[in-house]
């Protein structure tokens, strides 16, 4: 056998800068992040970089801007009525796309799955137009089932994922030792899509929270959420004020990554 | 409530079947995966399903579950037909493949499922919980999560949650498949005795011919969909009924022959008596053939191949067209023939071959 | 004494209820989320189709006097602004995509050949920024690029340059935050074709006398094909029609179709021509996705089971 000897170089040198590019891309995925959190501790009132000296005022500051905090409000109650909307309409349409013994459970799924691939603008726009239509003014309720529908899919296939890999013998089981549909849905079926529902939750919440292209079109005039305050604030601010309002996401994002990885895993958002 | 006063009524008639099933058949489409199966279970006795995969045994054992509805026949319990009735509410209990524990309960939280559900007082539960776990010696098991048990001790929590229940049939979906083959043997032994000494009716489902012939009181073999033969292990082996069935179980030379006033005569020059007719195919077994020197007989062959499976040693001889099986006691001061070696053939017992229409 | 092997009694009122909805495994437990979905997503969908096609006049955030029209469509399909605000958009986010891919896979690649350590790490670090808000993300290269940014600082406290570049604002900003911020979406898909990659083909590959560069070339991408395929339609979607990018390290000279429809909305009122640009973005979108999709298909003749 002939071993390409000569390549032996060439494959190293290959493989490092293959290794080389991915670390400067995982270097660019964290690095922005890092630098926001830093200068959110600077005394200084503008931003600049390297920041002097430590300060936990800038955090203090955004509790103190009532504006700031009412959007913070304003996003919290989206985001929980997000989730929740998605959990009562998600968990039953998920067992039926998956479960269910009728033609059509495909074309089902592609419905409440399709809303999330339209770009959130287009979306957005049309719900906005719609409402407008019939005299209906943009409000936090409009903001909150627009953002439902657009993510309604995420729950969808989160719990659709769980349910295709759950043993169907387990439910047949709960059937044959006596229990009724309903009771073996309730004690079999909803204990263990639990983690799913809790994943499913936190991605729903964060997009509730965070969701900017749909929220930006059918929030209300009066109760901004954090995103679209967020976004007048950056354009219009230099001081690490903003940088604060992003640490104090950067730690709810950690909080929702912990929460992710003990429900369904790290690797399970992939599936 | 009505079926369930009837059934433990009806159960005290011991000389009824306790399971019969009359021409079931089931199709999926327009593909029939059952045609017109019967078969009854009497009280205490355990039954297997045996056959190739997609022979309808798996289908068989859904239906009885309730799992699957069969589009014709009847399905009775005790007398009753349970074809109605829904999955939740039939005295039967499944042993899945994969034991199906709920992986959130513990051992005791599986086993008390059922009573859970027939909102049995909490006081019974426990008492018969304990119990289950004692006749299955899984006490001191009660906290553990299936994760924590081993394959054997799943299928032992798997066996006590359904009879917690005291199901009238027991029914097993290839309950050893997910054990490794060295525990399956004892598993087998250990479950069979388990059942009988609870007097259990069950039946079975494997596409393992041995462990059908360890576990039951009756064989049923299947194939495409239809029950070829039911009988008792001894008689599957001995006096297969068809020829599919005689090629299913153990190893077998299938030889056509010419019937001749009633008579078989076979290669070695040996004659049987038989009722068929024309040509048919003689199905002789691999250890009721002997290897003699060549020249002893009018049976003439060579062996191609010789090995040594232990006690025993098997040979494969070229017969004119035909390949033969021959399985013989491994005696140490007789010498093994070896391949190419010149023999002859020779039938031990007439009588125990069997005779089928050459089709 | 209770017959244990007696079914269970009927069921309670409310639980027979629930049995009837889920026993026939038919459609009804999914009709609160047809409807919502129905109502909030489709109608609207048709709505925007004919507000596009209309003349009418908003009042009080009303829409008044809807009238057919194809003087909107013809408007826009004439004028060359929006053909050029259509073209910066398509080559802004093919650019990304492309770059997401060249720096996306690398990780992916880090991601099949590295320990259990090096994988949790890569999905947390992929993972946590798709929880983060996308205005704080890109906030962060404001502090990076800006006048007196992280980069300019750096560069002149070497002495690489006397006077601080001018990135944000810039086109390169633009490229820069929509490559970090889609890059996730591109990694993702990627691991998780990686992650269900059979180590043993490597072996193989390697023991027919590959290189590790020949394995990568001859297996693994091609391997890889589906999740290329999906990464680059998911950052493609995203990065054509983000305005948050665009509008804040563009610093609002650089208009891209989603800014365009996100001012004619909210600023100029012009509704008749958002509704137009939205039915061109979402169809233009559209057009390269089932592109993107026959050429991944094109390149994965493996998924796909023998035919008959």
């Amino acid at each position: 056998m002939k071993f390409p000897d000569r390549s032996a170089l060439g494959d190293m040198l290959g493989t490092g800068a293959i290794v080389g590019m991915g670390l400067f891309a995982l270097f660019l995925l964290v690095a922005p992040s890092i630098i926001v959190l830093i200068i959110s501790f600077d005394t200084r009132a503008f931003v600049s970089f390297p920041p002097q000296g430590f300060t936990f005022d800038w955090y203090l500051r955004v509790f103190e801007q009532r504006v700031l905090v009412e959007a913070m409000l304003n996003s919290l109650q989206v985001g929980i009525t997000v989730t929740l909307l998605c959990i009562i309409m998600g968990v039953p349409t998920a067992l039926v796309c998956v479960r269910g013994q009728f033609r059509g459970t495909t074309a089902l799924s592609i419905f409440v799955l399709v809303p999330h691939m339209v770009p959130g603008i287009v979306l957005g726009v049309a719900v906005l137009f719609a409402a407008a239509a019939i005299g209906i003014s943009p409000s936090i309720g409009l903001q909150s089932i627009s953002i439902t529908v657009f993510v309604l899919a995420v729950m969808v296939r989160t719990l659709m994922s769980r349910l295709q890999r759950m043993d169907p013998a387990l439910e047949e089981a709960a059937a044959n030792l006596g229990a009724s549909p309903f009771q073996t849905l309730r004690t079999v079926t909803f204990p263990l899509l639990m983690p799913a529902i809790l994943a499913g939750a936190v991605f729903t919440f964060i997009e509730g929270f965070d969701n900017i292209s749909v929220a930006i079109f059918t929030h209300g005039f009066r109760d901004r959420p954090l995103p679209v305050e967020l976004l007048a604030l950056v354009q219009t601010t230099n001081t690490p004020l903003v940088a604060a309002v992003s640490g104090v996401q950067i730690v709810l994002a950690i909080i929702a990554l912990i929460v992710v990885a003990a429900s369904i895993g790290l690797e399970g958002v992939n599936e | 409530m009505t079926i369930a006063q009837d059934i433990s009524l009806a159960s005290s008639d011991k000389t009824a079947p306790v399971l019969r099933v009359e021409n079931v058949s089931k199709r999926f489409g327009t593909f029939t995966v059952l045609q017109s199966c019967s078969i009854s279970v009497s009280e205490g006795e355990i039954v297997t399903l045996l056959g190739s995969s997609g022979c309808g045994k798996t289908t068989l054992l859904r239906c009885i579950a309730g799992f699957w509805a069969p589009e014709e026949g009847m399905i009775l319990i005790d007398g009753h037909n349970t074809v109605p009735v829904p999955v939740n509410r039939r005295p039967v209990g499944v042993v899945f493949q994969s034991y199906a524990l709920f992986p959130h309960l513990t051992v005791e939280g599986n086993v008390a499922y059922g009573l859970r559900m027939r909102g049995v007082p909490r006081s019974e539960i426990s008492r018969r919980v304990a119990d289950a776990l004692e006749s299955v010696s899984l006490r001191g098991f009660e906290n553990r999560y299936p994760s924590q048990l081993s394959g054997g001790q799943q299928q032992r929590v798997a066996i006590a949650r359904v009879l917690v229940l005291e199901p009238r049939v027991l029914l097993l979906d290839e309950p050893f498949n997910a054990l490794d083959a060295k525990l399956r043997g004892t598993m087998q032994i250990e479950l069979r005795e388990l059942i009988k000494r609870l007097g259990m009716t069950a039946i079975f489902v494997t596409h393992d011919q041995e462990e059908a012939l360890t576990m039951s009181d009756r064989i049923a073999v299947m194939q495409g969909g239809r029950i070829e033969q039911v009988a008792p292990p001894d008689e599957i082996f001995d006096r297969p009924a068809t020829a599919y069935v005689a090629d299913f179980i153990g190893l077998s030379n299938f030889i056509p022959c010419k019937v001749r006033d009633g008579k078989v005569t076979l290669p070695d020059g040996q004659s049987v008596a038989t009722k068929e007719s024309d040509t048919v195919k003689v199905m002789i077994r691999p250890h009721n053939l002997r290897v003699t020197a060549q020249g002893t007989g009018p049976w003439q062959g060579q062996v191609r191949f010789q090995r040594n499976i232990g006690p025993l040693i098997e040979y494969i001889v070229t017969a004119g067209e035909a390949e033969i099986r021959v399985v013989a006691m491994r005696q140490d001061r007789t010498r093994p023939w070896s391949e190419g070696d010149a023999i002859s053939l020779e039938v031990i017992d007439p009588e125990y071959c069997t005779i089928y229409p050459a089709v | 004494m209770v017959t244990i092997s007696a079914p269970p009694d009927k069921p309670r009122r409310m639980d027979w209820l629930f049995d009837k909805l889920l026993s026939g495994q038919g459609i009804w437990p999914a009709v609160p989320a047809i409807i919502v979905l129905t109502v909030v997503a489709v109608i609207p969908f048709v709505m925007l189709l004919s507000l596009g096609v209309s003349e009418f006049s908003v009042s009080r955030g009303q829409i008044i006097d809807q009238t057919f029209s194809m003087r909107h469509v013809t408007s826009v399909l004439t004028d060359q602004l929006y053909w050029t605000t259509f073209q910066r958009s398509m080559s802004l986010a093919l650019t990304t995509t492309a770059i997401c891919l060249l720096l996306g896979y690398p990780v992916a690649y880090v991601f099949l050949i590295g320990g259990k350590w090096t994988r949790r790490m890569i999905l947390i670090l992929t993972i946590a920024p798709l929880l983060t808000s996308g205005i704080v993300r890109t906030y962060a290269w404001l502090v990076i690029l800006g006048g007196r940014g992280v980069l300019n600082t750096a560069m002149m406290n070497i002495g690489l340059i006397d006077q601080p570049l001018r990135i944000v604002n810039t086109h390169w900003a633009v490229l820069i935050g929509m490559v970090q911020i889609h890059l996730p979406v591109m990694i993702l898909p990627l691991i998780a074709v990686m992650s269900r990659h059979d180590r043993k083909l490597e072996e193989a590959s390697a023991n027919l006398g590959a290189t590790r560069m020949g394995t990568l070339r001859n297996v693994v991408l091609p391997l890889s094909a589906p999740g290329i395929g999906t990464g680059a339609a998911l950052v493609f979607t995203l990065s054509y029609t983000t305005f948050v990018v665009p509008q804040l390290l563009g610093g609002g000279n650089y208009l891209n179709a989603a800014t365009m429809i996100y001012e004619q909305v909210v600023y100029s009122l012009e509704w008749s021509k958002a509704s137009v640009m939205s039915m061109l973005l979402m169809s233009s979108c559209l057009v390269v996705l089932v592109g993107i999709a026959l050429v991944t298909n094109h390149f994965t003749g493996w998924t796909r089971g023998r035919q008959g």
